[in-house]
């Protein structure tokens, strides 16, 4: 195995991806002290280790780290071993230069593809627990490989692909841990916790797919699932969640219709209109001047 | 053919019903509801969406159910889970979430309450028990927490009500639901002046109080047309969840109990005089003239099984907790009755009846090295038996217990059917009813048609499906062991206490 080391402002190979801050592929073969003393960590890293076994404390808790688990470390964290050094093995280590977890909202920049909503949306699955460690990742470390593969060949279009696969290594990272999640949860456990995201988003245009990605249930069973528990087709229920939330704005604040329309996830203040009507047999003009 | 059409608006879910004028059902749907838990002693439902659930599972209930079929809708029937709160404003405008019956928050103010010189007197003319759960309570915290919120209310109404209103523009509650909130006087039925008092607020804070069989209320006209109701539909403003479920599972007269095992669970009695316990241990609510609905609530019985199944076995995400129940049943046949001195204590979730402590916590006694996990599946069991037996074994102080009937997705199960009939040594019924709650607003809305003559009619109308006779060899363990369960509870006081401290 090739150790390499590459760094922000010292690294030609990087120099393309301004927010990789630091890629490496480190290997321990003698234990030195004060290597790894507990100090705050300043970027986000993830470390995927590949030989041996290490004791590693993030925030007070020290987790047992093995062979294709991940680590992901944020900002402000205090990070390192309590006996001050690296046990001998290997790992690599991506650090990337992107604000800390905050309202619980992902931010990667503007060099990632994954759309604004979407991030928001993986920012509900990973930063609401701020998890630390991912157990046995495998993916992850071949993901890791592609990027070393790309820097290193350099062929045409490597620059755009080393994004790609950071934004993949982000994606499978969210689906990793919504699965982890919800293996051995019960159906109506996680639909509580999509019930509040729908709530928290309701203004986003829901798909189906998307839904049934976040439960970690192919479209089909999904759908059939969340009918038989909650009553409505999934659709049918989102439909369910923003007429009540049109409800509540139109009896307490005195945004426009069209605003409130937007604002609950409807196309226009016509569709609004029609529908609402439609729904609960009344317009909501009419909900407002009784307000 | 005319049908009726009852409405069920539990915690969990809503569940409509069809039933033709024989009291047969014919048709089903249910949706779910969300409880929000924005704090650790925090349950909470939002009223408007409480309402569209309603509205919208209706609407598909008439349109794709009802309306193909040859049935007519003659009258609508409304029943709802007991202990919600909700502010509204003049205008009918919900101020904030509602409160419901699980949540905790009140618990300062219910204790308050019970140290009080007048908490005997205000017990005996309302019969409920102090406790967060009792709006009494819920309102005093309201007041004293959120001063600002209490002075734009200006009433405090269930979801029921709530659901009603905006069908029929009209606040009323009937007097069952109104004799679960602390504040109904159940001998004079009218809103109790000490609860007004010692919460500063007068009777126009609360709807008007009327029969269970009222029926003067109307749907809006645009409702009805969104809805496809037929004109003239009558609508009965109905009873409560734990009423009907005791109705409708056949109970009405002594030496019968019922016994429900849901979420919650709850042993209850019917008689025509309420039960004064001066330990103030039991909940008592009016259905009608002289009939009478008593018992206690557990807060640990499905809720215990499925905290159960969801932590110590894997499961498919794709299950509901009613099949893995069910499974986990099965498995606990293979060890025999009592555990072999395995005893589970199983107040998770602090408990209510009989020993009405917030802090009280479970555990499992007398493990020795051959127990296996199955014996802790069936401990646990057992466990939530016995404290429903615990209630049940107090409310023999006061009325006469023969048989049981069961109701609720658990306790149905047969397992759960026989434990029960051994742990009591008595005999235990199962109806053929699924939805019982449903079966008893059916049932009002028969009375009120004149099918039956009264309560007691309707309720002999109910057929036994199955019965399970005591095995008085299993009786016997369960009488030692329940003898030690009792002693433990009795003697951890002071250990609930302290381990509570250390779990914040």
């Amino acid at each position: 195995m090739n150790q390499f080391s590459y760094l922000k402002g010292k690294s030609q190979e990087i120099a393309p991806w301004p927010h990789i801050v630091e890629f490496s592929k480190v290997k321990i073969q003698t234990l030195k002290a004060n290597s790894f003393l507990l100090e705050e960590n300043t970027e986000f890293k993830f470390i995927y280790v590949t030989e041996g076994k290490y004791y590693w404390t993030i925030e007070n808790q020290t987790y047992t780290v093995f062979p294709n688990d991940v680590v992901m470390v944020w900002p402000n964290q205090t990070f390192g071993s309590l006996n001050g050094s690296y046990e001998v093995g290997s790992f690599t280590i991506l650090t990337l230069d992107i604000p800390n977890c905050r309202d619980i909202e992902l931010n990667l920049g503007d060099w990632s593809n994954i759309s604004a909503t979407e991030q928001k949306l993986m920012g509900g699955i990973i930063c609401q627990k701020m998890q630390s460690l991912i157990p046995n990742f495998k993916k992850f470390g071949e993901i890791l490989q592609k990027i070393e593969h790309e820097i290193i060949a350099s062929e045409i279009g490597y620059n755009a692909k080393v994004n790609n696969l950071i934004d993949d290594i982000w994606i499978q990272t969210t689906r990793q841990l919504s699965n982890n999640e919800n293996s051995g949860r019960i159906f109506p456990q996680t639909f509580h916790k999509l019930d509040l995201l729908l709530r928290e988003n309701i203004a986003h245009s829901w798909t189906v797919e998307e839904m049934a990605a976040i439960i970690g249930l192919g479209t089909t069973t999904f759908t059939e699932k969340f009918k038989s528990f909650s009553g409505f087709a999934p659709l049918n229920y989102l439909i369910n969640l923003r007429i009540s939330e049109a409800i509540k704005l139109l009896k307490n604040t005195d945004q426009s219709l069209t605003d409130i329309a937007l604002g609950t996830g409807f196309y226009s203040s016509q569709h609004f209109s029609t529908t609402f009507k439609k729904l609960t047999g009344f317009t909501p003009g009419l909900i407002r001047k009784n307000k | 053919m005319d049908c009726i059409l009852t409405i069920d608006i539990s915690t969990s879910s809503v569940k409509v019903c069809a039933y033709d004028f024989s009291g047969k059902l014919v048709a089903f749907r249910k949706a779910s509801l969300s409880i929000f838990y924005p704090h650790p002693d925090h349950s909470e439902q939002d009223p408007e969406h409480v309402y569209v659930t309603v509205l919208f599972l209706l609407r598909d209930f008439i349109n794709e159910q009802i309306l193909p079929s040859k049935y007519k809708i003659e009258t609508i029937v409304f029943s709802a889970s007991m202990h919600s709160v909700l502010p509204v404003n003049n205008k009918g405008i919900p101020v904030g979430n509602a409160i419901i019956w699980a949540d905790n928050r009140a618990k300062k103010e219910a204790d308050i309450i019970k140290k009080s010189d007048y908490a005997n007197q205000i017990y005996q003319n309302t019969g409920t028990p102090f406790h967060a759960m009792s709006p009494l309570a819920k309102i005093k915290w309201i007041k004293n927490n959120q001063p600002e919120r209490f002075k734009r209310v200006s009433k405090f109404i269930s979801l029921k009500e709530y659901v009603i209103y905006q069908f029929t523009n009209q606040y009323v509650v009937d007097y069952s639901m109104a004799s679960a909130t602390g504040f109904f006087n159940i001998k004079e039925k009218k809103w109790e002046d000490m609860s007004l008092d010692i919460s500063g607020i007068d009777s126009s804070y609360f709807s008007d109080a009327v029969s269970v069989f009222n029926s003067d209320l109307k749907f809006k006209p645009n409702i009805a047309k969104a809805l496809n109701l037929p004109k003239n539909t009558k609508v009965l403003v109905g009873s409560t969840d734990g009423c009907l479920a005791t109705l409708g599972s056949g109970v009405f007269k002594e030496g019968q109990a019922t016994i429900s095992i849901t979420y919650s669970g709850a042993v209850r009695v019917a008689g025509d005089e309420f039960i004064k316990d001066k330990n103030q241990r039991f909940f008592n609510y009016i259905l009608d003239n002289d009939i009478y609905i008593s018992g206690g609530p557990t807060n640990n019985a499905g809720v215990v099984l499925e905290w159960f199944s969801s932590h110590f076995r894997n499961h498919k995400i794709k299950h509901d907790f009613e099949d893995v129940v069910e499974e986990l049943f099965k498995e606990a046949t293979l060890v025999k009755s009592g555990s072999d001195g395995l005893l589970f204590l199983p107040y998770l979730l602090g408990e209510r009846a009989p020993i009405w402590n917030s802090n009280a916590r479970g555990s499992y006694f007398g493990i020795n090295i051959k127990h296996e996990s199955k014996h802790f599946l069936r401990a646990t069991i057992e466990g939530v038996i016995f404290e429903i037996y615990s209630i049940g074994k107090i409310l023999e102080n006061y009325r006469k217990i023969d048989q049981l009937h069961l109701t609720g997705k658990y306790a149905s199960l047969p397992i759960c059917a026989s434990i029960i009939s051994d742990v009591f040594g008595k005999k235990v019924i199962l109806s053929d009813e699924v939805e019982n709650v449903n079966k008893g607003a059916a049932l009002l809305g028969m009375i009120e048609a004149g099918i039956f003559k009264n309560i007691e009619e309707a309720a002999t109308s109910i057929k036994e499906k199955s019965v399970y006779e005591p095995n008085l060899a299993n009786n016997d363990i369960y009488k030692k062991l329940f003898n030690i369960f009792e002693r433990l509870t009795l003697k951890m006081g002071e250990e609930f206490e302290l381990i509570e401290q250390l779990q914040h």
